[in-house]
Formats: structure tokens, C-alpha cells, sequence
């Protein structure tokens, strides 16, 4: 009988671990992630990796930090490490590749794939061209790139192979062609509104398609014109056409609402550190180009009166003490840039909504003007002189230059279209200055081009412009046969990664002499 | 067993120290006084008659009282009086009927061989019993200086443990047992008070100085919660095999707390408190001949780039000789500027400063840094009542803790109330319970890294800048900030005047128990305790703050709240039994069900409207919010049984079954075994004892398996969302992880084996242990290539392995009557090595700072630290261009683990004066300091004098090494500022051995007399002079060596950090 309770309390504690057993059916479902869907709507992916490729590649990261001190857009005044090429390793520019990849990208394709699955091309398609858009820059900017193996880490591919920059362009006019074709039949799904760019016009992401299949084209002109021509042919009659104005622009334009600002007025709010450069300012006064009043502002001693130079550049890759006695001497990026109040005082502007062009009506003109000039994609030089007179005034339009304005430009003697080399020359200067605010292109028009010509500060730590991108660290560790693979391929010197030369890149190495 | 009226009272066993107090209707009462050889009252001393397993433990003033039973109330016993760090008496009662009252005076013994300890789910065990390494530190000893994290007071006084202190006021203190074993997870022990589980996370404490607030402060680690005040003993289960028990928990260790309990039959009061004024220990040894600016110039007129150089936070500006004019050249645009000599000073122009009229002179404020921190104050008191009648018991405590930090306007507060109680609800059931209440409460915690560390704004400095006009004056006349500099900083003193972090944590620990003892070998218990917490931060900024406020509007601010619940519920059985007159068997059978529930909200705006109002309906930019609950559930099952033979050999084994919600269905039952064995070998050959002095001799073996789970929401791969709309668009991005959904838990398997020895009457003991622990099946987060859409893929891979060794020696060098000076030494040795990771895989990275990385690679300890090396030959020289070092290749550069780490501890007793003394010392690992790299950087540091006794024209430093274009050794000379700018993010060299010796706590009491504390209505009372962190011997230059920032995994890099404060004062200690 002794033994009753204990047995009894013993038979108790069981069945309480009974119970807990019992309970163990529950646990699956208690680890449903209640904060994050397994699945989202295309349309929010789209606009969040919108919202994100624009700002990586328009931002205050690359643009601001490297690729405007690189084409001679900008100059820094203080601290000005970035602008002698002490910020430009691969430490400074590698998470600029990865999250490209691992953020927009893989956004992009996942309303990629979920609009396939809905057959809808308005859906699927302005994905495909977000994604080259995008893929352009990072080939551009450091030559092989993961491309057709990119982005399939959820199928398993861990560690993807490197495409040569010949291929990512022939992947990328193949994707761009078949993007433009498919949008002529939509489908039944659309991303609507929550495309920012185009509000979900199949019509207008034809047309920023071409004009980005364009603009692919004759990057490569120089190395395989053949090939330039036919896609050039292939971008100007595909279905949908080209832009036709500066209404097709493409283009993001920014909330201002203090969360989701034009990223060079976020800088710009903090920040003190940028001047207009020497560089562009001093082309565009030696033809009184109106741009220049929107694009800079007067300098404080022209305010305060201590001085009559209006507006004056800051040399490119001073040393800091140097550059920091340009303070007030040199112009600021115009108003337009700046969101207001700024730690560093009132620049007036309403710079938080100042849209990003992603390709602009006034670039494809150029382009245009190019492939006229050279007898490309089935236009003929004597087409060129009005394209490059139609580039120029759709830039000044777009950056609200008055008319009148612009028709006194258009008459300087200086700037006359002349023709043959001297046109393709004014045609690449006119380019470079539409292309502000948009440093990543002007560096690779330049380093296609030669035009115009930059030379790197007296204080920078490369005697020459850099032609290209190290790859990431990161990268180069986790991913690194595949690394070493591409950089051989290429024949890039690996201690001096900043000279080699990408696939297109035909001039001469490193200087353009 | 005879059927006698008895009723079985007090099953105390289950809550922890007290071992079951039996009281009868009719028996024998036994009390008495326990005191220590100065007179003063003992508490917490175990009094029993081990044979008929009955006693009490005496309270605050000493006393004790137990009843024996009617039925056992014959013959005569061996009464014991046994504690922790004392000499054990014995005398023999006989017990009849009558009450005996039998006093007690007990010696310090340096004995940790023997005693009653507490040990896994909270069980008391002889520690002469057990095969695995658990050592218990009395409240005696944990207390005694003050500090306001418990742990930190135990630091230095357990082996096998490694306490790093915050390095900020207030904040986390990482703790780690016998190294580190998860890669990514989990390595902090797991806390335990009275047996209910209860939370240390943090919050912060990133020193990459991420923008974002939470990261950029070290809110501190929960546990610092505790009111040491209320804790009767800690108990370290010091790894996977003393703490095989708690399974998934148990890989990184336990630390048992055990709290003070009411007394049967007595009451009593104590009053303790204690006062100490804090000092910052060590601060950057500045150097004051060169003011702000940089290449010899500095002219102010905006502070933002419009003077010459005066947007520059750095100190290479013109030497600070009293010049009144001249700190600026000749401008080239000036007549008579000379370009072959251009570094001329234009003394026609006064030198310009920002809180001095022109002409003021230009001179150094050498104490500038310093004179910005206070004397900080820590005031804290405590009272505890106790009492009981024979059924019941209680004991309540109240405390306060009041620290005014050393920088301006920051505190820290915190209250805490604590009751507990036990009733015999009859003659088998007790019924136990107890309520901790907690406020913590901080403002201006200091920040760690690049944003928010204070120390940050003195390292970007200008050595002229007088900390008195910034104090004095916040706003200028026209009500802008006022400041020294406007590009990069701003005030100080405005920055905690008008930027104030406030945060507070309630937090309740309940925990309830209901014990049914059937019959006196057998006893069910079900037990619930929940820790409940809701930890609140708010952060404001007001307009004009450089790094957080949008300058277009009126403030901002950004305001985040934690509730966290832990309960766990658990039945269980044990059962004591002397089968045999040689046999004693322990057996347990046990079940819990833990559910864990965190839920963070926070909300960020970076404008408000009005200003002031720190409120999100005043957000003028829509606020981001942002929510997370993360839940899990573990049921388990476990069970241990040990058998004894005849007192000296013990064999235990134990088993736990897991089931965790976090791991995949059908794949989340987990079994973990362990056994082990001890042997009194003294007890076994009897002819051992008095060979070489030998008195006690013990060996033990343990080997366990125990593991990890995987964090909630691991198996899914999940979109996530921004609570900010594009315009109006909502927004959604897949994550970067894939994730796995076949995780496994982690697994480590862990032997060790030791001995513990005692000579000449246990005056010399040795307790030793040696370990070899190894974890697999790591839960990594593998890299993968980013342009693969993921950054990393949940898988389990990889092993650590940490082997070790661990020794606490203790000595009694002297012993009188009127005097005793006892010495222990602990010593903790581990050696831990990643031993794989995954094919292909030789690295994982745990966080890094401008650059260097502190990471797991294959081969080496965990925690290296990479980064960039100087540019060498094979001979070593330094390769120069142009005169300076050159970046060279990236190379691990030390490792965060030490050597070894010990503690050496003295008390010195002269009749009724005690001297403690701890010194804690910390051998071998390294750091990397970001502060002396900006330091240099900067030029404020003194050792960037060098090279610049000469002017600025003719600069003064020729690097030795080989110029790496010619071959040839360097000629050319370069300026001090090029000079040390150019090891900006060369890593090598401000990678330090982090070699350090602290005198950790220095205490002097004074015992008053009886009769002395009678006349001050006291029965006893105290009073000491106590010091901590008195000194530091490193040779790491311009900072405390020692800092945590958080209790995670990613260590040992310093920026910024402010030092552990170095304290003095007074504690007293009444008992009315």
C-alpha cells in the first residue's frame, strides 16, 4: 500500500509528458513566419526594385562617390579622396555589384517569373528591361559579369560562371528584341500603377526598350560595327519604335516625402563635399551654354560680391588642402539638386522630387546622330546634323532651358554641326553634357569615345582615368575560380585592374593619347 | 517505513539551495547562531542532520531552526554546519524531545572540494558526488564590491568563465564558458534563476557605427537585472556535461542563480548600501602642440570649408605657440606670396577661432577631454526582511540603484522588489512562490562606434578647442548651434542636453511551484515561471542634429519597443533512496514545455513638425515602422539516474528529448545523453588520506551530447516589406537568404575529465579540469555568390572544436586564531579551432569595421582578425612609394581569443578588519583598435608629434624601409600628416596583444563589535571601503583594453569605446 501515492505521482508526471508529446503537433505551425509572405505581389517588387536600381546606380553611392569624379561632372572640395581615385577599389565599389545582383536583380526576376506564369507580358517584359538596363552598367563598368547563369541561386546555381561582355551583349539585345516584341500583346496581367516609371504603358516600355537596345548597339560600334549596325537597325524599327520625345523619357520621379528623395539631394543635405568640375564647366562657358545656370549655382564670392566669376569649376583630384581653398570660389550643383535646408545653409530647390532619367529622348538623338554619321542602322550622314541639333534641344527642354535660350545656342557659330570627325566629336561633347547627373554613362561614352578629353588631378593617386571596376572581395573569396577565370580571359594586370580595358573599349590605354 | 501521524513539510529541494526542512507537530526543535570567527553573523549556511535528512539554512543574522520529527526524534546524530568557501563543523546531538540550541562558529576554508552545491534543474548535490566540473560562488564573495551587472562581479573568480567587461557604462558584459562553439548562433550561456530560465538578451553594441540607433548603443545585457542583493549563490555548470540536462541549452553552459529565501521560525532585517564615485580608468593620451586643421593652417569662419581648413576635424593645423596672428599662409592670389616659399604664415591676419575673438591666442586646452566627463555616482541600497513561523516562510527585499554616468546628463537607474514565500499547504504539499520586479531605466546611454560613440567626436578633434565655451554655451545669440566644428559634429553637451535617449525595462520574473512528497524518498513537483519584460526606447533629436535629423524640419526621432515572454512549465519527479546500507540512488523524470514569444516595434522618423513634440502624430516625413514577432516552443522530456556505492563512487547518466519548433517537421526530435562517474579516492583506499598531506583526493570523467536549435524562420525563403510606400506604392523585396528546409540542430559532444585534491587539512586544494568539446552540424549561413540573386543558404555544415584546461588553487598561507590569509587562484586555458566549415568554404564572416573583419576560418581559433597588411619584402622591410608604406595583402592579424585568462584572489583577515583584493587578468588574444587608427589619422593622439618639431616646409619624417621603385633604402622625407594618414586602414598595425591585468576590486571591512552594533540598535554591522577597476596594466596604448559592446558573437573591435569606470567608495551592511 506504501507504494500507492508514489506509483500514483509517477503515472501523473507520465501522462504530463504524455502532453508534452501531445503538444509536438503544433510545432510546425508555430514556426510559420508571421512578419514575412513566401509570396508577394509582382507589382511591390517591381516598384521596390525600381526604387532601388535607380538609386544604386543614380545614387549617392556610385554616381556621387565615384563615377562623377571619373567623367569630370563633379569635383570634390573637401575630403576629396574620392575624386583622386582613393575610393574606387573594390572595397568601395563591390557592394554596388552585389546588391545590384542579390537586391533589384533578383527582384526583377522574381516579377519576371511571376509574370511568365501569368503570360502577361506587361508584367514580365518591363522586368526583362529593367534588368538589362541594369546589366549594362555592371558589364560596362567592370567588363565579364555573371549573366547567364546570374540569378538562379533558388535552382541551385550557388557560384555562376562569368559571361564574356561580348555575350552579356548579345543576351542583351536578344532579351531586349524579344521584351519589345512581346509587349505588342500584353496579356491579361499588368503592373499598372506600381510601375513608377510608365504607369504600366506597354507602348512606352516598347519604346524604352529600343532606345536602350539602341544605346547598347553603339557601345559596341567600335569593336564589331557589323554587329552595331543590325542591332542599331534592329533598335530603330523594332515594334513599338524609339522615343520620340521627351515625354517617353525614361524616368523616376522621386516621392520628396523625406523617406523616398531624389538621392543626390539626400547627399547634398548632409553633405558639402561636391563642386561642379572644372572640366564641364569651363566647356559649357566657352559656349554660353544656358544649361549652365540650372545646372550650377553662382558662386558665394559672386554673391557676396568678392568676386565677378558667376560660375567657376573646381579642378578635378586636388589634395586636401588644396581643394578646401576652393570653398567659396567654386559652384555648387544648381538648386534644382538641392532639397532646401541643408546643414551646410539654404540653397532654395526642390531637389527631393528632381526625377532620375534613366535613358533620356535627348541620348537616343545623339545616338542617332552617331549611327547618322557613320552610316549605322540604316541612317545616312546627312542625317546627322539635325539629330544633334534635335539632341541638343531636347536636353535643354528637359532640363527647362526657355526656348529662346536655346535657339540663340543652337545659332552660336561654335556650335554648328561640322561634320566627319569634328561632328562626331561635337556629337559626343553634346552627349556628355546631357548625360549629367548620370556619371556611369558619361564614363563609358568617354572611355568608348575619347571625348572629351580628361586628364586626372594633379593630387590623384592614378596618373590616368581609370577605364574600369575591380571586382568584389567578396566575390573574389566566395566565388573566386569563376573571378580568376574572367580577369584571365579578359587579360586584365591584375596589379593595375584599373586600366583594363573591357571588350568595347578600343581607344588607347590608359590615356586616350 | 512505519505507518506514524506524520506530516512532511517544505519540500524546499525544487527551488534550489534548501535541502527539504521537515517540521512536525511534536518534535525537536534545533536552532542556533552561525558565525564567522570576527563574530559577524553568517547567512546562508547549510545546518543538517545529513542521516535523517533534516535542517534549515540560517538567514541574514545567522540563525537557524529546524524541527526534527517526532519519529526521528531518538539517538544520537552528527549534526553539520556547511558552507560554501568555510570550514565544516560537526558535533553530535542527541535528540530526546527537549530543543537544543547549538551555535556555530565557522573558519574561512579555502575548501571548494566539498559542500552542498546546486546543480542542473536546480537539484543539490554533494559536490563530492559529481563526475562533471561545477563551481558555486557565495554571496560573500560575488558581493564584494558593487558593480551594476552581476556578472561583472563574478568576473575573475571562476575558472573555465570568461567575463568581459561593457567598456560603457551601463552596458553588455560577455560572458563565455570554455569558449566559443556556435558559428553563428548562440554562445552565451544560459541563465537560470531558481530554476526558471530567464532572458540576457541585449540590444546594440555594434561598434561599426551603423547609422542606425539601435546598433550604435549598448543598451546593455538583461541579466544586469538581478539585484545582486537578493542572490544567495551562483552555481557555473560549466559546459555541456554538468549541464547535459538542459539539452539544446546546454552547449555553451549554465549559470544557476540562486536567491535568498525566508527562514523558519526567524526573522530578521539587513540593510546594505553602498556609495562609489566613478572616474573614466584610462583616456587617449593626447598630444597638445598642434591645434586643429590640417598641413599647418587653420583659419575658422563657418566651420564647414569656408575658412582655410576649417571644415577639417583634424589636429594638424598650426602649432599651438600662443600665436595671435598666422595661421594661415599667403594666399597665392596675394602680392607677395613666393612660390619657391609658400608655407609662410600671413602674420597680418589674426588667427580665427570659433569662441575666441580675433587675436585671441592660439594655445592648447590639455585637459579639454578629460574636463568634459563627471565624476559619475553609484548610490545603491537594499533591504530584506525575512520570517517564518514553522509552516511558513517569506522574504522580501527592496532595492535601489542610482548611477549618475560620467558623461553629462546620463544615468541609470533601477529598482527592484523581490518577494518570495513557501507554505506547507499540508502534511505533503508545499506550495512555494515568488514575484521579482524589475525597472531599469537609462538615459543617454553612451554610444559604441562612428555615430553615436561620444569618444568619436575627440578623436575628429581640434586640440585648441576649449571644452568650456561648448559647455557654457549650446546656442549662439542668434539661437544657431554653437560648436566647434559644423560639417561633421555636433556639441557635445547639446548632443546630451537636447538629444536625450531615454529607455526603460519592466520586467516581471514570477515563478510558482507546487511539491507533493508522498513519502520521503519520492518528490513530484510542477513548477511555472514566466519572464516577462517590455523594454522601451525612445530617441530624440532635435533640429540640427548632423547624423539623424533632416535639416528641413523641426527634429526627429525614433522610438522602439521589445516584449519579451518566456515561460516554462515542468512536472517533476525525483526520488533520493539508500537502498541498500551502501547504495544510494537519485533518479529524476522530468517534463517541460517552453514557449518563447519576442515581438519588436519600432518607429523612425528622420522630421517632426513641431518641435519638441517627439510624438509619430507630429511626423512631418512619414514614420517607418516596423514590426517582428518571432515565436518558438520546445517540449522536452528528460531524466537522469545516479547510483552511489558506499559514499565515494557515484555513476550518473542522463537523457533529454527535445522537440523544437523551429526545425522541420519530422526532423525536430532530438535525443541528448550524457554519463559520468566520480570517485573519492581518499574514501575508496582510506590509506591514501595523510600520504603527502593528502586529505581529499577525487577523480571524475563525464561525456555528453548536447546541441543548438536553429532560430525561428529559418526554413522559408520570405519576401519582405517596407511599412514606407513609394508615393503611395507598397513595396516588397525577396530576402537574401535561402533558406534550408531540412535544418538539423547543432550537435556538440563534450568529454572532460578531473581531479580535485586537497593537503594539509584542505588548507591546499586543487579542483582541475580538462575538456575536449566539438561542434558539428553548424548551422551556417553559407556565402554564396550575391550574383546568384542570394547572399548566403542556410545549411548545417562545419565543426569547432575548443579543448582546455581549467584549475582554481586555493591556499591558506596563514591561519591564527586572530588571523587568516587566504589565496585562490583560477586559471582558465581553452583553445578552440574551427576545424571545418563546407567544401570549398575557408571562411565565415562575423562582422568587421572600416575594412578588418573578425571571422571564423578554417584552421584557425574563432574570431580572427583579417585585414590589411603593411606592404613588406621577404626580409620584412617595409616596401614605401613615394616615402610611405603601401597597402600590402590581407592577412590574419591576431585572434580574439586569450591565451588564458585567470583570477587571483586574496583575503587577509586581522581580528575584525578583512582585506579583499582580485586581480583579473587577461593573457594572450588581440584587438583592433579603431580609435588609435583615427587617432593617428587625425593627429590628436601625442605619439603623432613625431616628425613634427620641425615646420611645415620642412617636414620631418624619413621612413625606414626600401623605396619599392628604386630598391633602394628611402631617402625621402614626408610629412607627419602624410605619414600617419597613410596606415589608414592598414590594419596590421593597430592589431594589439591584448594583454591586460586589472586590480578588479580592492575591499576593506570592518567587522563592528557586538556590542559596538547592539549600540547602534544592530545585532551586526559593517563597513567597507571598496574600489574597482583600481588599475590597469596593458600595453595597449590610449584605451581600456577591455570592452564587450554586446553578448554576441562578433568581438574584439574596439572604436570609441568609453572605459570601464574606475570607482571608489564606501559599503555598509546593518542587521537591526
Amino acid at each position: 500500500m506504501r507504494f500507492n501515492r508514489p506509483a500514483a505521482s509517477l503515472a501523473a508526471s507520465l501522462a504530463l509528458a504524455a502532453g508534452v508529446s501531445a503538444c509536438n503537433s503544433d510545432l510546425t505551425s508555430l514556426n510559420q513566419n508571421p512578419n514575412s509572405p513566401e509570396n508577394a505581389p509582382a507589382g511591390a517588387v517591381f516598384t521596390s526594385a525600381v526604387a532601388n536600381s535607380v538609386s544604386r546606380w543614380l545614387g549617392s553611392g556610385f554616381d556621387l562617390r565615384q563615377m562623377e569624379f571619373l567623367t569630370q561632372h563633379l569635383a570634390e572640395v573637401q575630403y576629396p579622396d574620392e575624386d583622386r581615385y582613393a575610393r574606387i577599389r573594390a572595397s568601395d565599389t563591390q557592394n554596388t555589384f552585389t546588391g545590384a545582383y542579390n537586391t533589384d536583380l533578383e527582384d526583377f526576376e522574381q516579377v519576371r517569373q511571376k509574370g511568365v506564369a501569368d503570360n502577361s507580358a506587361a508584367e514580365y517584359a518591363p522586368a526583362m528591361v529593367m534588368k538589362q538596363w541594369e546589366f549594362g552598367y555592371l558589364t560596362d563598368a567592370w567588363g565579364a559579369i555573371p549573366y547567364s547563369q546570374a540569378l538562379k541561386g533558388d535552382s541551385g546555381v550557388a557560384l555562376p560562371t562569368y559571361d564574356s561582355q561580348k555575350d552579356v551583349y548579345t543576351g542583351m539585345f536578344a532579351a531586349l528584341t524579344k521584351a519589345a516584341a512581346d509587349l505588342a500583346t500584353p496579356g491579361a496581367q499588368s503592373l499598372g500603377g506600381a510601375d513608377p516609371i510608365y504607369n504600366g504603358s506597354p507602348s512606352k516600355w516598347q519604346k524604352f526598350a529600343n532606345s536602350l537596345h539602341a544605346r547598347d548597339a553603339m557601345r559596341i560600334s567600335y569593336v564589331d560595327q557589323a554587329t552595331a549596325d543590325a542591332e542599331l537597325k534592329a533598335a530603330f524599327t523594332g515594334p513599338g519604335g524609339v522615343f520620340a520625345s521627351n515625354a517617353d523619357n525614361a524616368e523616376l520621379d522621386w516621392p520628396g516625402d523625406g523617406v523616398y528623395n531624389n538621392p543626390w539631394s539626400n547627399n547634398f543635405q548632409t553633405r558639402d563635399d561636391h563642386r561642379m568640375s572644372k572640366t564641364f564647366v569651363d566647356t559649357l562657358l566657352s559656349h554660353a551654354d544656358p544649361r549652365l545656370p540650372i545646372f550650377a549655382m553662382p558662386t558665394e564670392d559672386f554673391q557676396g560680391g568678392k568676386s565677378s566669376a558667376e560660375f567657376v569649376g573646381q579642378p578635378n583630384g586636388l589634395s586636401a588642402a588644396e581643394a578646401g581653398t576652393y570653398f567659396s570660389s567654386t559652384s555648387r550643383p544648381g538648386a534644382i539638386f538641392y532639397p532646401g535646408a541643408t546643414t551646410a545653409g539654404f540653397f532654395g530647390g526642390n531637389g527631393a522630387k528632381q526625377p532620375s532619367y534613366l535613358m533620356t529622348y535627348a541620348e537616343l538623338l545623339f545616338i542617332k546622330a552617331e549611327a547618322a554619321e557613320r552610316g549605322l542602322g540604316g541612317l545616312t550622314p546627312g542625317l546627322a546634323a539635325q539629330f544633334y541639333y534635335d539632341g541638343i534641344k531636347a536636353s535643354m527642354q528637359q532640363w527647362g532651358v526657355a526656348d529662346a535660350d536655346i535657339t540663340t545656342y543652337l545659332a552660336r557659330p561654335d556650335i554648328a554641326y561640322q561634320g566627319g570627325t569634328n561632328g562626331l566629336k561635337q556629337i559626343a561633347t553634346q552627349k556628355w553634357i546631357a548625360l549629367f547627373t548620370d556619371g556611369a554613362q558619361a564614363w563609358f561614352e568617354w572611355r568608348r569615345t575619347c571625348v572629351p578629353t580628361l586628364n586626372p588631378g594633379p593630387d590623384a593617386i592614378f596618373k590616368y582615368v581609370p577605364r574600369r571596376l575591380e571586382y568584389p572581395i567578396t566575390e573574389r573569396s566566395v566565388n573566386g575560380t569563376n573571378v580568376e577565370d574572367a580577369i584571365s580571359a579578359q587579360g586584365f594586370d591584375d596589379a593595375n585592374e584599373m586600366k583594363g580595358q573591357t571588350y568595347w573599349d578600343t581607344k588607347t590605354a590608359p590615356t586616350c593619347q | 517505513m512505519r505507518a506514524v501521524p506524520l506530516r512532511v513539510l517544505a519540500a524546499l529541494a525544487f527551488v534550489g539551495l534548501v535541502p527539504m526542512t521537515l517540521a512536525a507537530q511534536q518534535g525537536t526543535t534545533v536552532s542556533g547562531v552561525v558565525t564567522g570567527a570576527a563574530g559577524e553573523p553568517l547567512p546562508a549556511v547549510n545546518v543538517a542532520i545529513p542521516s535523517l535528512s533534516v535542517g534549515a539554512v540560517t538567514n541574514d543574522a545567522g540563525r537557524y531552526s529546524f524541527v526534527v520529527p517526532v519519529a526521528k526524534s531518538s539517538g544520537t546524530h552528527t549534526l553539520t554546519a556547511r558552507r560554501i568557501g568555510l570550514q565544516a563543523k560537526s558535533v553530535q546531538i542527541t535528540l530526546g524531545g527537549a530543543s537544543i540550541t547549538q551555535d556555530f562558529v565557522l573558519s574561512q576554508a579555502v575548501s571548494q572540494l566539498e559542500g552542498v552545491v546546486v546543480t542542473a534543474l536546480g537539484q543539490t548535490r554533494e559536490k563530492s558526488q559529481l563526475g562533471t566540473a561545477v563551481q558555486q560562488v557565495s554571496s560573500e564573495q560575488l558581493n564584494t564590491t558593487h558593480d551594476p551587472n552581476i556578472m561583472n562581479q563574478l568576473a575573475g573568480k571562476v575558472s573555465g568563465v570568461a567575463i568581459t567587461g561593457a567598456g560603457t557604462q551601463g552596458g553588455s558584459v560577455n560572458v563565455r564558458i570554455r569558449g566559443f562553439t556556435s558559428i553563428n548562433g548562440n554562445n552565451s550561456p544560459l541563465y537560470v534563476v531558481d530554476g526558471v530560465p530567464i532572458s540576457n538578451s541585449d540590444r546594440g553594441g555594434d561598434p561599426s557605427g551603423a547609422s542606425n540607433m539601435y546598433n550604435s548603443r549598448d543598451f546593455g545585457s538583461a541579466i544586469s537585472d538581478i539585484n545582486p542583493e537578493d542572490v544567495a549563490n551562483i552555481s557555473v555548470l560549466k559546459g555541456p556535461n554538468a549541464a547535459a540536462l538542459y539539452g539544446s541549452r546546454a552547449a555553451n553552459g549554465v549559470v544557476l542563480i540562486t536567491t535568498k529565501k525566508g527562514n523558519r521560525g526567524t526573522s530578521s532585517t539587513t540593510i546594505t548600501a553602498s556609495n562609489t564615485w566613478d572616474k573614466p580608468s584610462i583616456l587617449p593620451d593626447y598630444q597638445n602642440l598642434y591645434g586643429q586643421g590640417s598641413l599647418g593652417q587653420f583659419d575658422f569662419v563657418n566651420g564647414a570649408g569656408k575658412g582655410v581648413q576649417d571644415g577639417n576635424d583634424q589636429s594638424y593645423g598650426p602649432r599651438l605657440d600662443g600665436r595671435t596672428t598666422g595661421c594661415a599662409f599667403i594666399k597665392k592670389s596675394d602680392p607677395r606670396y613666393d612660390k619657391n616659399n609658400p608655407y609662410v604664415y600671413d602674420t597680418t591676419l589674426p588667427c580665427h577661432q570659433f569662441n575666441a575673438p580675433d587675436g585671441a591666442p592660439w594655445i592648447a586646452h590639455p585637459d579639454n577631454v578629460e574636463s568634459f566627463f563627471n565624476t559619475g555616482q553609484t548610490r545603491d541600497g537594499n533591504i530584506a526582511f525575512t520570517g517564518g513561523t514553522d509552516k511558513a516562510s517569506a522574504r522580501l527585499s527592496l532595492g535601489g540603484e542610482n548611477v549618475d554616468g560620467i558623461i553629462p546628463n546620463s544615468f541609470l537607474r533601477k529598482i527592484t522588489g523581490l518577494a518570495n514565500g513557501s507554505i506547507d499547504v499540508s502534511s505533503k504539499v508545499t506550495a512555494t512562490g515568488s514575484v521579482n520586479y524589475i525597472r531599469n531605466t537609462g538615459q543617454n546611454r553612451p554610444g559604441v562606434g562612428y555615430n553615436t560613440g561620444i569618444l568619436e567626436q575627440f578623436v575628429w578633434f581640434g586640440r585648441q578647442v576649449d571644452m568650456n565655451a561648448l559647455r557654457a554655451q549650446q546656442y549662439d545669440a542668434n539661437g544657431n548651434l554653437f560648436n566647434w566644428n559644423y560639417n561633421y559634429h555636433n556639441n557635445p553637451f547639446w548632443l546630451q542636453d537636447y538629444n536625450p535617449e531615454t529607455d526603460n525595462r519592466d520586467r516581471t520574473i514570477i515563478n510558482g511551484s507546487v511539491s507533493y512528497r508522498p513519502t520521503t524518498w519520492l518528490n513530484a513537483t510542477l513548477r511555472s515561471g514566466t519572464d516577462f519584460y517590455r523594454y522601451v526606447i525612445n530617441q530624440n533629436f532635435a533640429a540640427g542634429n548632423i547624423n539623424m535629423a533632416d535639416p528641413n524640419y523641426a527634429g526627429a526621432f525614433a522610438d522602439l519597443t521589445d516584449v519579451s515572454n518566456e515561460n516554462n512549465t515542468e512536472a517533476l519527479l525525483t526520488a533520493t533512496k539508500q537502498a541498500t546500507s551502501k547504495l544510494e540512488l537519485n533518479g529524476t523524470l522530468g517534463g517541460n514545455v517552453r514557449n518563447q514569444s519576442l515581438t519588436t516595434e519600432a518607429v523612425t522618423t528622420s522630421g517632426i513638425s513641431v518641435p519638441g513634440i517627439y510624438n509619430v502624430s507630429n511626423a512631418a516625413i512619414t514614420p517607418t515602422n516596423s514590426q517582428n514577432l518571432s515565436r518558438r516552443r520546445v517540449n522536452s522530456l528528460y531524466g537522469s539516474a545516479s547510483f552511489t556505492w558506499d559514499n565515494w563512487w557515484t555513476v550518473e547518466g542522463t537523457g533529454r528529448n527535445d522537440w523544437s519548433s523551429t526545425l522541420p517537421a519530422g526532423n525536430n526530435s532530438y535525443f541528448y545523453p550524457s554519463v559520468n562517474t566520480s570517485i573519492v579516492l581518499t574514501d575508496a583506499i582510506p590509506s591514501l588520506r595523510g600520504k603527502g598531506y593528502l586529505t581529499f583526493a577525487k577523480i571524475r570523467g563525464a561525456w555528453a551530447q548536447v546541441g543548438n536549435d536553429a532560430d525561428p524562420y529559418q526554413l522559408r525563403t520570405t519576401y519582405t516589406g517596407q511599412s514606407s510606400k513609394f508615393g503611395a506604392l507598397p513595396l516588397y523585396s525577396l530576402g537574401n537568404t535561402l533558406a534550408n528546409a531540412n535544418l538539423k540542430p547543432e550537435k556538440t559532444l563534450s568529454t572532460e575529465g578531473g581531479v580535485e585534491l586537497g593537503f594539509g587539512d584542505n588548507r591546499v586544494t586543487l579542483d582541475a579540469s580538462i575538456y575536449d568539446k566539438a561542434t558539428s552540424n553548424q548551422i551556417i549561413n553559407l556565402p554564396i555568390s550575391p550574383t546568384s540573386g542570394f547572399t548566403s543558404q542556410a545549411i548545417n555544415a562545419g565543426k569547432i572544436e575548443n579543448k582546455g584546461f581549467e584549475a582554481l588553487l586555493s591556499v591558506v598561507p596563514f591561519r591564527s586564531t586572530n588571523a587568516e590569509w587566504t589565496s585562490s587562484f583560477n586559471y582558465s586555458m581553452n583553445r578552440g579551432r574551427v576545424v571545418d566549415l563546407y567544401p570549398g568554404l575557408s571562411t565565415i564572416v562575423l562582422g568587421g569595421t572600416w575594412s578588418a573583419t573578425v571571422e571564423a576560418r578554417v584552421g584557425e581559433p574563432y574570431g580572427v582578425i583579417r585585414g590589411y597588411t603593411i606592404k613588406k619584402d621577404s626580409a620584412g622591410n617595409w616596401l614605401l612609394a613615394d616615402g610611405l608604406p603601401q597597402r600590402g595583402p590581407l592577412a590574419v592579424l591576431g585572434n580574439t581569443q586569450p591565451k588564458w585568462t585567470g583570477g587571483w584572489n586574496n583575503t587577509v583577515r586581522y581580528k575584525n578588519f578583512t582585506l579583499n583584493a582580485l586581480l583579473d587578468m587577461h593573457i594572450g588574444g588581440s584587438i583592433f583598435s579603431v580609435t588609435n587608427m583615427f587617432g593617428e589619422t587625425t593627429g590628436v593622439l601625442a605619439n603623432t608629434l613625431q616628425g613634427r618639431e620641425v615646420d611645415w616646409d620642412n617636414p620631418g619624417i624619413v621612413v625606414k624601409g626600401i623605396d619599392e621603385a628604386t630598391g633602394d633604402p628611402n631617402t625621402t622625407t614626408v610629412t607627419s600628416e602624410d605619414y600617419f594618414q597613410s596606415f589608414f586602414r592598414l590594419h596590421e598595425r593597430y592589431v594589439y596583444d591584448d594583454t591586460w591585468t586589472k586590480l578588479r576590486e580592492v575591499r576593506v571591512s570592518y567587522e563592528l563589535p557586538v556590542r559596538f552594533a547592539n549600540k547602534m540598535y544592530a545585532q551586526s554591522a559593517s563597513i567597507a571601503l571598496v574600489g574597482r577597476n583600481l588599475v590597469t596594466w596593458t600595453k595597449v596604448p590610449n584605451i581600456d583594453p577591455e570592452f564587450g559592446y554586446s553578448t554576441g558573437n562578433y568581438q574584439g573591435m574596439e572604436f570609441a569605446a568609453l572605459p570601464n569606470p574606475r570607482s571608489i567608495g564606501f559599503s555598509i551592511r546593518l542587521t537591526p
